[in-house]
């Protein structure tokens, strides 16, 4: 019981010395106060303190717009080259191996049957024998007969 | 921020201010700095007793402020040095925080032989605030604690707030301040308790 009582002052003590070491630590001094609220200089060093975090986070906010977009055009990118694979795979040219794709056919698209080849045919092209008969015509006074027949 | 001190008048209200900073008026922050500056650091010389340390919190305290005045509705006048005040608290216990326990707040030999003949002499004579040493000694035991606890503690004893308005102040619930100070009281007692 004596025991009890001993802790019982003890712990009471403590509690009002850690209330007075409190009350001394939370001790305001006017004078310390008044000398700082009176700093010329205070409410400088807030606006500079102001503007750089200002400036911090414009630059913060440009990455978050950055990150947006990205965010944004990752999923529009992937579903792309997702559609792009897709009528890649199912488009007919699934039988071709990427071996096949390097021979020398291909390299030279002698067998490309994507390729059309023109074959510019001038049917009002002069021949040789009417250059010659224009040259030396039947109107000519040294002209032959020969031009006429090879028509 | 724009400036227009020329029309900033000394009867305007908080919540004036208030709404002409909101709209890119430097001189009306000017004035609720110059208004709100003495309490800020009556709040924040509670916790610190460096005076650098006590600027940088002031400092602190209205770059804060400056940056969440759009979240401050401003419904009456009174309501703004109470925002400020919480604001303040915050950043105090935010450089709590970040100085933790630090190891300069060990105390050295003379220290404790002088705290320990102070508490000793002070079962004696039971006079505890001639027993009890300087404010920096007081700091240093201080200092041993977490922050939670020197700042509920500090705010309750030394600003002799009640625990409705700590809770205010810190935006703590009501519950966990209680637990909080019982907490911190038996830290404090298990403190002293090595120097008795």
């Amino acid at each position: 019981m004596f025991g009890r009582h001993h802790r019982q002052l003890t712990k009471a003590r403590l509690d009002r010395l850690g209330a007075a070491v409190v009350s001394r630590a939370a001790e305001v001094d006017e004078r310390e106060i008044e000398a700082v609220a009176a700093s010329p200089f205070l409410y400088a060093r807030v606006r500079a303190r102001i503007a750089a975090e200002r400036e911090r986070r414009e630059a913060g906010e440009s990455w978050l717009t950055m990150l947006t977009v990205a965010w944004r055009a990752v999923p529009a990118m992937g579903l792309a080259a997702a559609m792009a694979f897709g009528v890649f795979w199912f488009g007919g040219t699934s039988n071709i191996s990427p071996e096949s794709l390097f021979t020398d056919e291909v390299m030279f698209a002698a067998n490309d049957a994507g390729v059309e080849h023109v074959l510019f045919a001038d049917r009002d092209a002069l021949s040789r024998d009417e250059v010659f008969d224009t040259l030396y015509g039947s109107g000519d006074s040294g002209g032959s007969d020969d031009a006429g027949l090879s028509r | 921020m724009a400036n227009g001190s020329d029309s900033v008048t000394p009867e305007a209200t908080d919540a004036e201010l208030v709404g002409r900073v909101r709209s890119g008026d430097e001189a009306a922050f000017e004035e609720l700095f110059n208004r709100h500056r003495r309490r800020v650091a009556f709040i924040i010389n509670r916790f610190f007793k460096r005076r650098e340390q006590v600027e940088d919190v002031i400092q602190e305290t209205f770059v804060k402020a400056f940056f969440a005045l759009e979240s401050f509705d401003g419904t009456h006048d009174k309501s703004f040095p109470a925002w400020l005040a919480r604001i303040a608290t915050n950043a105090a216990y935010d450089e709590l925080r970040r100085t933790g326990r630090r190891r300069e707040s060990e105390l050295s030999e003379e220290e404790t032989a002088h705290l320990e003949a102070n508490l000793r002499a002070e079962g004696e004579d039971g006079d505890i605030e001639s027993a009890l040493i300087s404010r920096d000694l007081a700091h240093k035991l201080l200092a041993r604690l977490s922050p939670e606890d020197r700042l509920v503690l500090t705010l309750l004893n030394g600003e002799e707030a009640s625990v409705a308005e700590v809770a205010e102040m810190t935006g703590w619930s009501i519950a966990k301040v209680k637990v909080r100070a019982h907490r911190a009281r038996a830290s404090l007692r298990a403190t002293l308790h090595r120097f008795l």
